[in-house]
């Protein structure tokens, strides 16, 4: 056991070379006697015993004048003394680094956050260069739709023709059924063109990738496996290749294991169990209306998006030329990946970001207002050190290296601060941000934080020095006399107009990104979502080879369920509302299909019977279907108006033609409009088709309940397993939580905004506390003489909190403009209220004058209470 | 002053740490006169203010010193060792004698109890 190695290279660099060795010594020895009854206290007593020495060794030290540069030294001699001075009220010191510790530590928070998704590259080589491309929908019949899934046919013919790009690729999401080790699993899968390894440029750490023959469906039973899937089903077995897994009942080779560092949660495809090629038949390859994959390439060297995109805008206006009923209005887009994975969080983190500064600025103006007391309780020391002929400039500059002394201690702190507050939220993060397990304390954090600091300092620093440096050399040295009450009054009121006016402008953000959210959680998406439990099952194909199989077990699964204690109803959708699902255009009976440009297009769902009572969406005419319907079809409401305008729809006949050119459905009911995708958006046009010979094999069970719904999750996957016990079941979670997780991003504004407002009106009301706290101190005299020439308390009390709520109210009037001209920036995050909403900047004006008031309330009694003997006598 | 003819006047700190070096005997060194003034005193001063003050002594001339061996204890380093010589027992006669005749007559009201 040895004492702290810190402490003594401190005390070896610290203490005077003839003493060095015996007071080290000493302690050491003392420090070995005290180790015996315990370590941890020893260590605390060597390391109080140093800083002790530390601190005592500097002013003890004559100074030797050190050659070197003037500015230098005058520097590091106003480092020692700041250090001295501040070391001897350390109350003081420590009130200052803690609110700075909290300003630049959230900062630095916000930063790392920033830093990881924002600024720092994606961890692929050259990862500018890759792109994802899209199809840009004709906005006739998609408003709005600016990115689009890719139809092979088109992929193939970009593929072709494009010269911008050293490689291009399509690929899809895919799920497996894992078999053959004990009960059946589900497996994520990327199926992927065999280019798909180029365009990200990643080798395997073991085998091989997908050659380009086994693109093709005779030669596609291949896979290559992830760095986590080989660790956690093979226990990184080094003679993996060759081997076989099987999927969806059958034997695929595996051929190869990506690294680790391959699969990063950013960019989905890449962050799967294994990959396998995605093996089109000649047939599906050449489908060029129903647009379901994704593309993603890579730029050649020295190739621009602009190039690029006007390169796949040729081509795709030669495509449309050439397939008009296809691809009429069908253009493609590049996106770079970097944009597409943090397009949307940006807005968001830009805006925290503006709001974290703030904070640091209310922290700066409260670090201000403690700095001035504090000089103003120096004055004379001041003055006595400009007697001695030090300029005010020397003044200043004493004062500001103390504020930095002050703002490097607390951005160390607030870097801790940080780590630890991103440490405690990472999971948090990890589902509200993408590429959250990237978030780390590097070298840009800590140039930030040193910034940050530097940047509090002189925030914080200048007003206090500046002003203590003018003080009135008689004055100052003047015993009693003017009270110092009278000094600083207005500085110190200008300061505390800044926090409240800086609080309001965060408050503000706060309540209007609340209201929001809870507009989206209230807002009517066209069924009831509570008591409501869903689960997702897929059959695959190798098990249930028809489509009687899969029919037989969803009408099984559907009755067992129905059956359980605490179950109303049950029933089966492909997509389950709020989470997007296919879009197709549709045809009236006997009509011809128009270019797709001016096809209509609804969003189509399949249902089983009992679901429109199982989700509660209102029926308006007509009935829901039924076990015996063949082909058969509801229509929202807003379907309705889009296809039949004011015409009555029951009856009428159209198709699908993506799944059927042939098949005619017939419309037997009208029903609510459901949201589809986003609450803030307002809900699509929907058709439900339903047909007693379907072959449909991945749908939703959704449950209502009379309990609740978490508590039949059990029973109910039991029940399923009942039915096929090797049947994965995914995705078990109430229909409260599906819409809560597309809430997420702005339940984490919200929920950062919040903390950041409150702790911005913690900081507001300390600083109106210790302000008119010390306006009372330095003018008990004044009361005293008003108490005794008759003033009641009542006069007393209404002075002392005019002083406060006066410029309280200045600092909420021009916060509440402050407000209202930033609200641009927050009218793209929020949903059904106004960023500039007079209702919430109203609570919040009310919140922070009520603050301000209670922050008032306790130095105004004091100075009521002040006894006019006392404070006279003091003279 | 008046005590510059006979004697250095002390200060208070001044006479703790003669007084313990003068308990100590032939093993007075830093942290056994830090220790010695914590135990029979109560104030638990730093080692930096010690040396301070033995420094200070030695060099009006109340304290000598001497450097011993070194031990393993004190990570390999030597002890020095400080010894009282006549001026710094004289000087604290003279405190003694000053405190005990300001004292004098009001022991049963200063005594600790």
């Amino acid at each position: 056991m040895n004492p702290p190695r810190l402490a003594v290279w401190l005390l070896t660099y610290r203490l005077r070379a003839e003493w060095r060795e015996f007071v080290i010594g000493d302690l050491e020895e003392e420090f070995h006697a005290r180790a015996v009854a315990s370590p941890s206290a020893a260590r605390r007593w060597f390391w109080r015993q140093t800083i002790r020495c530390l601190a005592r060794s500097l002013p003890r030290t004559p100074q030797q004048p050190t050659p070197g540069d003037p500015i230098v030294q005058t520097f590091l001699s106003d480092l020692r003394y700041s250090a001295r001075t501040l070391l001897r009220a350390p109350s003081f010191a420590l009130a200052v680094i803690a609110v700075l510790a909290l300003g630049i530590g959230a900062n630095a928070a916000i930063f790392s956050i920033v830093n990881a998704v924002l600024l720092r590259p994606l961890p692929f080589d050259e990862p500018d260069r890759i792109v994802r491309i899209f199809h840009v929908p004709p906005q006739s019949t998609f408003p709005g739709i600016t990115r689009f899934s890719v139809s092979p046919a088109n992929f193939y013919d970009w593929q072709r023709a494009a010269h911008s790009f050293d490689s291009m690729v399509l690929f899809r999401g895919r799920q497996f059924a894992l078999t053959g080790s004990g009960s059946a699993e589900r497996v994520a899968a990327g199926a992927v063109g065999a280019e798909f390894f180029q365009v990200a440029h990643a080798q395997p750490a073991l085998g091989r990738v997908f050659l380009p023959e086994e693109d093709s469906p005779g030669r596609g039973r291949v896979v290559v496996l992830s760095d986590k899937f080989w660790r956690s089903h093979f226990g990184a077995a080094p003679d993996i290749v060759g081997r076989t897994l099987t999927l969806d009942g059958e034997a695929y080779s595996i051929i190869g294991v990506m690294p680790a560092r391959f699969s990063a949660k950013a960019w989905a495809v890449t962050d799967r169990d294994l990959w396998v090629p995605l093996a089109y038949t000649d047939e599906r390859r050449a489908v060029r209306d129903n647009h379901n994959d994704a593309v993603a390439a890579r730029l050649k060297p020295g190739v621009t998006l602009a190039q690029a995109q006007s390169e796949m805008d040729a081509i795709s206006q030669r495509l449309e030329r050439e397939y008009p009923q296809a691809n009429t209005g069908w253009g493609a887009t590049i996106v770079p990946l970097q944009e597409l994975i943090v397009g949307d969080i940006r807005t968001t983190l830009v805006m925290l970001l503006a709001a974290v500064a703030l904070v640091l600025l209310i922290a700066c103006a409260n670090v201000g207002n403690l700095l001035f007391a504090r000089g103003l309780g120096r004055r004379k020391e001041l003055a006595i050190r400009s007697a001695l002929g030090a300029g005010r400039g020397r003044v200043f500059q004493q004062l500001l290296t103390e504020a930095l002394v002050l703002a490097t201690a607390g951005g160390a702190a607030g870097l801790l601060f940080a780590r630890a507050c991103l440490a405690a939220s990472a999971t948090l993060l990890a589902d509200q941000v993408p590429r959250a397990e990237e978030i780390s304390i590097d070298g840009r954090v800590l140039l930030f934080v040193a910034g940050a600091s530097i940047a509090a300092a002189i925030l914080a620093g200048a007003l206090p020095a500046l002003r203590a440096g003018r003080t009135g050399l008689n004055d100052a040295l003047k015993e009693g006399g003017r009270s110092e009450g009278a000094v600083g009054i207005r500085t110190r009121r200008l300061l505390i107009v800044c926090e409240v006016a800086l609080s309001v402008v965060l408050l503000m953000a706060a309540g209007v990104m609340l209201r929001s959210l809870s507009a989206l959680r209230n807002v009517d998406a066209g069924f009831d979502p509570h008591n409501v439990l869903t689960l997702q099952v897929q059959l695959p194909v190798m098990r249930y080879k028809t489509a009687a199989m899969a029919t037989a077990f969803f009408d099984n699964a559907l009755g067992r369920i129905r059956a359980l204690p605490g179950v109303e109803a049950a029933a089966a959708i492909d997509n389950l509302p709020v989470q997007g699902g296919s879009v197709q255009p549709i045809v009236h009976e006997g009509k011809a299909e128009l270019l797709p440009r001016d096809q209509p297009t609804v969003a189509v769902r399949k249902i089983t019977p009992g679901y429109l009572k199982t989700m509660r969406v209102q029926i308006i005419r007509g009935r829901d279907v039924a076990d015996t319907d063949t082909e058969v079809m509801l229509v929202s409401r807003g379907a309705a108006r889009l296809l039949w305008g004011d015409a009555d729809p029951i009856g009428r006949r159209v198709t699908l033609p993506l799944q059927s050119k042939t098949v005619l459905k017939q419309v037997i009911g009208i029903v609510g409009d459901v949201k589809q995708g986003d609450l803030s958006e307002p809900p699509m046009a929907t058709v439900y088709e339903y047909t007693h010979e379907r072959d449909w094999r991945a749908l939703v069970i959704a449950a209502r309940t009379s309990v609740p719904p978490a508590s039949v999750a059990q029973a109910a996957t039991a029940a399923l397993h009942a039915i096929d016990p090797e049947q994965p079941v995914q995705n078990v979670r109430t229909m409260d939580d599906v819409l809560d997780q597309t809430l997420t991003s702005q339940r984490f504004s919200a929920m950062v905004l919040g903390l950041f407002a409150s702790l911005a009106l913690t900081l507001a009301s300390v600083g109106i506390y210790s302000v008119l706290s010390y306006i009372v101190r330095g003018r008990s005299r004044e009361i005293g003489i008003r108490t005794a020439l008759g003033a009641r308390t009542g006069d007393v009390l209404r002075m002392v909190i005019a002083e406060g709520m006066t410029p309280t109210l200045v600092g909420i009037a021009g916060g509440a403009v402050a407000a209202l001209a930033s609200a641009r920036l927050l009218e793209k995050l929020v949903f059904g209220v106004s960023a500039a909403d007079p209702l919430t900047l109203g609570a919040v004006a009310g919140t922070l004058a009520f603050v301000a008031l209670i922050a008032s309330v306790v130095p105004a009694y004091r100075a009521a209470r002040v006894d006019p003997l006392n404070a006279l006598r003091d003279e | 002053m008046w005590a510059k003819s006979q004697a250095v006047a002390l200060g208070d700190f001044e006479q703790l740490v003669l007084l313990g070096v003068l308990r100590l005997g032939t093993d007075a060194y830093g942290a056994a006169i830090r220790q010695e003034i914590h135990a029979r005193s109560g104030r638990d001063i730093s080692i930096n203010a010690v040396y301070t003050t033995l420094e200070r002594l030695e060099t009006k001339g109340l304290l000598r010193s001497w450097v011993g061996e070194p031990t393993a204890q004190r990570g390999g380093r030597r002890r020095k060792f400080y010894a009282l010589r006549p001026a710094g027992e004289t000087a604290l006669r003279q405190a003694y004698r000053a405190f005990t005749a300001m004292a004098g007559g009001f022991e049963a009201r200063l005594e600790v109890k």
